[in-house]
């Protein structure tokens, strides 16, 4: 005889107990398995589609406004021996030929068909035509288009000077290219090519490389590099570095007429970075900075539009004065001018909004130089787009408004001459600051050195990254995003966690009762020698054993329950993840971990069960008789933390309630916790009565009735704790309601979740103009009468992952906004929930603080910050700038539940700062005043704005759609836990039928001396039966009585329905489950004869 | 031979409970009580007088409030729970009045129990030697492999009684053992109880309302209101 014996007989003997105890366990690993199964699955699935966005891609240069060779792609494969391909990617919108159907915000992609050959099919086939185009099968799908389909594509066309600077050209921001749709692609064929991570594909259209390049104004450049490098990035990073030239930073050389060596920027103005590297080049360089002069005055005299220039070296002197002004000859004489005179000159600066400040500085004229030599340099006029190609000064192309009548025809016949020889020279340090702006403070530098020579050594010390040009891991970035991204296993288990206690609890129920009737065979162990620990081993063993058999059936048919919750994400609960498809996917270690995690807690629950049961001495144990009935204990204090309870709900109540009489709206918080006071009121009544039933000491003539109301207060404990599980239960799933967001709510509120918004706006091409200004609506043919009150606020958009609830992925490179910050402080726009820096200002403020070690101050929203990006208020995000410098953006506040989820929000300034060239706005948020007394003002506007601006792709949606677009995830999600409560409330209740078997079982005796005195079998069925659904019956109705008090707000606001038909079914099925379960274990117990109790007795 | 050496001394043992309503319920006021090797007392009294406490306290199932108990010269007060264990295992069987047997073992298993924490394999191997030929003893040679289910109540009785040996104890507690049984089967266990204490020179205590089986053991004592007093069986 050995202990494993003893075991496995009493496995055997005692085999419905523990084929019960063991389905509780499996049922509990089942669900808790299921549930991880649910996070393999999503994650499986975002690894899917990483894959199918990228594909065999694993680096690549995402150049975004910066164009390089195409060449470069060819010289890089070459060197560092992986295929790289050169592409264009540029934001557009698409529409019909029939003008039925558009798509904003899709991605124009030009590729040649090697590109293809890194699509998961690997098939080298691309778009060969100049007017075809291959859709990608989402974009197909949103514009209803076929292949044959014609349609159009505008796209933003790439402008090397920022749209935003004065002098870039207004015009020709975009061209529209008619196309045949010729192939519509599936996933398996890159229809899905994206570098942002998120599970909802992009629109994509794929044209010929060479057609978009041309039509783009880009020939034979790329700013995209993808590459196929296979642990061999660093290759690809040295390579690039190798092969990268001036061309390739959009830097151009040439031989000036005075025979120097010039280097220019195609961008006008040389970014900072290079010119800091020509400075530490070891080459001796003049920097020269030219600017465009809107009028020079000297006195009554004036010369109209004129170039003039910042230089340190001749015709300027040595020791030329900060207010001291050379002129050429031409200009003198047209001003009349001579040494001293004083002179006015007038220019544009970059101000807010493309706003086009004009400012002046005074000078007082030095000197006269003649028109020879530096006086005719016209080499010092740097490429500005719209001017240097044109003929006439009246041909110019200017980003801002040019007085051509104040153009003389000597202006003309200057510029026929001279073509943009500066008319005037100041000292570098003066001229940078008049003119010097974010895109830089130089327009050249010139070289003694030969061409050749200057060239080979800047290319020598160019490196790409000084222009944020690097090859990305994007495979990493890819796999990390859908790794990290939210772990819907971790969610499913918390929505299942109702299930998971309930089905360990009814095994504890199980486990417990079984040990109750097995208490004489511990007692006679115990006397016969047994140490108490022994015995406590020998069950845990018999427990543990049960469990990981539970365990491990669980564990093999978890995927069971993972089947039924991805079927309910892909019906009922699809909100929750975008609508998109989340197919099966079992990852071993969640099945080993889950049944790890399940073999632990039926151990636990085994262990606590055991624990109890062999704790009693085995004099007790061996007792026939089950507990003793004890009179209650009597404290004069047990009633104040009932009373003090009842007291809070009761001034809850009566707040909430005032407040709502007062028009003010319930406050959905003060309800829930009059509500929870409620519960706990009830639930101390109930244990009042009970008490009170227990104490009694009068006789009465017993019924059955009465009986059954003595059986419930004998044992109290046990029913006090029935009553307020079911309570309890019950009123948690029920008042969930109360926190399901309404962005409906206080919409007009400027701290609700839409600022007090009303339209939200995002275009796929910039705006330039202010909308809010008559000249920016009148770009687009804004009408001024519809547009009244309505007031804009503009954001500008780096894109990047978007970080709302809506993407399941964890963003990486978060899109950023850049708003002006004293625009919503102004406001009062949106709640904010945390800052990391208190202040008495508005929160909004703290964007324009300046912080330590240069972090740049962000705000997001709440949600974005804790789930999209897993970091807090304080923490921060390393972020590249445009120029490939790591920032760290220092999340200092967060905003409560809005419409700006999906992004981190930085002031304009910081913005521009870190993205120089990224030009105008792309989000907007309309304030349009008076909704209230015209409803249809609101569709007026939206359709005006939407129309207007439909070349540039805006999009107009209302902000409580945007809002409750959001909030229809965290909506799924209660929707979720309610219903997988239920079903655990359900399972909870069969619980219910444990007890009652436990209880009859344990009065037995008592049960057969009522038989014998003449009750029938039926009679005692309903006297239990009775009792324990009279519990149900109070649990419930202290539950739902609670929950519809706390759900008060949601049922009392405007549109505010009663809590849906599930709830109650779910309610019902807990009081149909609860006394079926009553009633079988009813008559399991009382089967047979009673009487016979009696003798054992 | 019975040994004469001393095998049990109960000195002034006093047991007190509380009850739920705080007062105290003193069950034992002082008892006293000799045993020797090979002797047998029957303890008679009325029902809630203390006997099944006594037999309790003497078991090592409970202690006394006040008094000693000395098993075989060793005193039980200064021993921890796990020795009293050991000691209860090794020195003590126990005979209640219903048989306990464990419903889902055979007889042979169930009489094995009591072997189940010795550490010592040779005397557990022992053990399993002797237990047949006890049980072909008591009349259940040919039952060895029999569920309790499948037994008459005598014959469970009678193994309980082979459990209560089989690990060669030198005190025998018995409450009530035939209390749940038949005239025929009563006289049946009460022969065996006492040849097993003639031959093994057991040390017995029959906790009992039967006055036929008090008489048949070498002494009887009675409880009453806590106190022992001298029996009336004649």
């Amino acid at each position: 005889m050995n202990s494993l014996r003893l075991i496995r007989q009493s496995l055997f003997h005692y085999w419905r107990w523990h084929l019960g105890v063991l389905l509780g366990g499996a049922l509990g690993t089942a669900v808790l398995v299921g549930a991880l199964i649910v996070g393999d699955s999503v994650r499986g699935s975002l690894r899917e589609q990483a894959y199918a966005r990228l594909a065999r891609v694993t680096h690549a240069v995402i150049g975004n406004d910066r164009f390089v060779r195409e060449d470069l792609a060819r010289l890089t494969s070459a060197k560092a021996g992986v295929p790289v391909e050169p592409a264009v990617i540029l934001p557009g919108v698409a529409v019909r030929a029939d003008g039925t159907a558009r798509a904003n915000r899709i991605q124009v992609l030009g590729v040649r068909p090697a590109f293809f050959s890194l699509s998961p099919d690997g098939k080298a086939i691309g778009p060969e035509l100049d007017d075809e185009v291959w859709f990608n099968q989402s974009l197909a799908v949103q514009l209803n288009a076929k292949t044959g389909d014609t349609v159009v594509l505008r796209i933003a066309k790439p402008s090397l000077l920022s749209r935003d600077a004065p002098l870039s050209p207004a015009d020709d921001t975009a061209v529209a290219l008619r196309l045949k749709i010729s192939r519509v692609l599936d996933d398996q064929s890159f229809g899905r090519f994206s570098f942002q991570a998120s599970q909802i594909p992009p629109l994509n259209a794929f044209v010929k490389l060479s057609l978009l390049q041309n039509r783009a104004g880009v020939t034979n450049q790329a700013n995209i590099l993808v590459a196929m490098a296979e642990g061999r990035g660093t290759n690809l990073a040295e390579a690039l570095r190798a092969e990268f030239r001036p061309a390739d930073a959009g830097l151009r050389l040439l031989t000036t007429v005075t025979h120097e060596t010039e280097l220019r920027s195609s961008r006008v103005f040389i970014d900072p970075p290079i010119a800091e590297l020509v400075r530490k080049s070891g080459l001796p360089a003049k920097p020269i900075l030219t600017y465009f002069a809107n009028e020079m005055r000297v006195g009554t005299n004036t010369t109209p539009y004129s170039m003039a220039t910042a230089i340190n070296t001749a015709p300027v002197p040595v020791g030329l004065k900060d207010d001291e002004i050379i002129l050429n000859q031409w200009t003198a004489d047209d001003l009349h001018a001579k040494a001293g005179d004083p002179l006015t000159i007038a220019y544009y600066v970059v101000g807010p909004m493309r706003q086009l400040v004009e400012q002046k500085s005074d000078f007082r004229v030095h000197s006269i130089i003649p028109m020879t030599g530096p006086g005719a340099d016209r080499d010092l006029m740097p490429d500005f787009p719209g001017m240097s190609g044109a003929e006439n000064c009246r041909d110019w192309d200017t980003g801002f408004p040019i007085k051509t009548d104040a153009i003389r025809d000597k202006d003309e016949a200057y510029w026929k001459q001279y073509r943009g020889t500066p008319k005037a020279f100041v000292n570098l340090a003066t001229g940078q600051r008049m003119w010097g702006n974010r895109f830089g403070d130089l327009t050249a530098f010139r070289f003694e050195a030969p061409l050749a020579e200057v060239e080979q050594k800047l290319s020598s010390q160019l490196d790409p990254t000084l222009l944020g040009l690097a090859f990305v891991d994007v495979r990493a970035q890819a796999t990390a995003a859908s790794t990290q991204g939210l772990d819907f296993g971790q969610y499913f288990i918390g929505f299942s966690f109702f299930l998971i206690g309930s089905a360990l609890l009814l095994m504890g129920l199980l486990l417990r009762f079984g040990l109750e009737q097995r208490r004489t065979e511990m007692g006679v162990l115990l006397a016969l020698g047994w140490k108490s620990k022994s015995v406590r081993n020998l069950l845990l063993r018999e427990g543990t054993i049960l469990g990981v058999i539970g365990a491990l059936v669980g564990a093999l048919s978890g995927w069971l329950y993972a089947k039924a919750m991805l079927l309910g994400l892909s019906t009922v609960w699809s909100e929750a993840v975008a609508a998109q498809t989340i197919s099966l996917h079992v990852e071993p270690a969640s099945v080993i971990s889950g049944a790890i995690s399940g073999v632990v807690l039926t151990f636990l629950v085994t262990f606590w069960s055991v624990r109890k049961a062999a704790s009693r001495p085995a004099r007790e144990l061996l007792q026939e008789t089950g507990e003793t009935d004890l009179p209650a204990k009597q404290s004069k204090r047990r009633w104040l933390l009932p009373a003090w309870v009842c007291l809070t709900g009761l001034g809850a109540l009566a707040q909430g309630l005032s407040e709502f009489m007062g028009g003010k709206g319930a406050d959905p918080e003060t309800f829930f916790g009059a509500g929870g006071s409620l519960l706990l009121c009830g639930i101390a009544a109930i244990a009042w009565i009970l008490r009170s039933t227990s104490a009694g000491k009068h006789s009465s003539t017993p019924t059955l009735w009465s009986l059954s109301w003595r059986g419930i207060a004998r044992r109290r404990g046990r029913s006090q704790a029935v009553v307020a599980l079911i309570a309890c239960g019950v009123f948690l799933i029920a008042s969930l309601g109360v926190f399901r967001l309404d962005a409906a709510r206080d919409a007009d509120v400027r701290t609700s979740g839409t600022g007090g918004f009303q339209l939200v706006g995002e275009s796929a091409l910039p705006v330039i103009q202010d909308l809010d200004s008559a000249g920016g609506r009148e770009a687009f043919n804004l009408n001024a009468g519809t547009l009244t009150n309505v007031s804009i606020v503009h954001l500008r958009l780096r894109e990047g992952d978007d970080a709302s609830c809506l993407n399941l992925n964890r963003a990486q490179r978060p899109r950023l906004l850049g708003v002006n910050p004293n625009e919503l402080a102004r406001r009062g726009s949106f709640s904010i929930a945390e800052t990391h820096s208190k202040t008495t200002n508005s929160p909004w403020v703290l964007l324009d603080q300046s912080l330590p070690n240069g972090d740049i101050p962000v705000i997001g929203d709440a949600n974005s910050i804790q789930y999209a990006l897993g970091s807090s208020v304080g923490g921060t995000i390393p972020y590249p700038d445009e120029h490939g410098r790591t920032v760290q953006l220092r999340i200092v506040g967060s905003v409560a539940n809005s419409i700006l989820q999906g992004g981190l929000i930085m002031s304009e300034r910081n913005f521009t700062t870190l993205f120089p060239t990224e030009s105008g706005y792309r989000f907007f948020l309309v304030d349009v005043a008076g909704t209230a007394t015209i409803p249809s003002r609101l569709t007026d506007v939206s359709t005006h704005l939407a129309k207007g601006l439909q070349d540039l792709g805006l999009e107009i949606t209302l902000a409580v759609a945007r809002l409750n677009a959001f909030n229809a995830v965290q909506n799924t999600y209660l929707g979720t836990f309610q219903l997988l409560g239920g079903l655990g409330l359900i399972l909870g209740t069969l619980g219910l039928g444990v007890v009652v078997m436990r209880h009859v079982l344990e009065r037995r005796g008592e049960l057969g001396v009522l038989q014998a005195i003449g009750f029938e079998q039926r009679s005692l069925r309903a006297l239990v039966l009775g009792e324990h659904a009279l519990l149900l019956v109070m649990g419930l109705v202290v539950g739902i009585a609670s929950a519809g008090l706390a759900v008060m707000p949601v049922v009392l606001a405007p549109g505010g329905k009663p809590p849906g038909l599930s709830l109650w079914l779910t309610l019902l099925a807990v009081a149909a489950f609860g006394i079926g379960s009553a009633w079988l274990a009813t008559r399991y117990a009382l089967r047979g004869s009673v009487v016979e109790a009696l003798r054992e007795e | 031979m019975p040994s004469t050496q001393g095998l049990l001394r109960v000195q002034q043992v006093t047991k007190q409970f509380a009850s739920a309503s705080g007062e105290v319920l003193e069950i034992l006021k002082g008892v006293d009580l000799d045993l020797e090797r090979g002797e047998s007392v029957a303890i008679l009294g009325p029902s809630g007088c203390g006997k099944s406490t006594l037999l309790n306290l003497i078991g090592t199932l409970d202690r006394p409030t006040s008094g000693s108990i000395q098993l075989a010269g060793r005193d039980l007060a200064p021993l921890d729970d796990l020795a009293l264990a050991a000691l209860r295992n090794r020195e003590i069987g126990f005979i209640f009045q219903m048989h306990h047997l464990l419903p889902h073992l055979t007889v042979l298993e169930n009489v094995l129990i009591p072997t189940m924490p010795l550490s010592d394999a040779k005397i557990r191997e022992a053990a399993v030697q002797r237990a047949r030929p006890l049980l072909e003893r008591v009349g259940l040679g040919s039952r060895i492999d029999e569920k309790p289910g499948t037994l008459s109540g005598g014959e469970r009785q009678r193994a309980a009684v082979v459990r209560a040996l089989i690990n060669q104890p030198a005190l025998l507690l018995a409450d009530e053992p035939t209390g749940a049984l038949d005239r025929a089967s009563s006289e049946t266990l009460t022969q065996l109880l006492l040849q097993l204490n003639r031959e093994e020179s057991l040390g017995m205590i029959v906790v009992t309302h039967s006055i036929d089986l008090a008489r048949k053991m070498s002494r009887v004592i009675e409880l009453r209101d806590g106190r022992v007093i001298p029996a009336q069986v004649a």
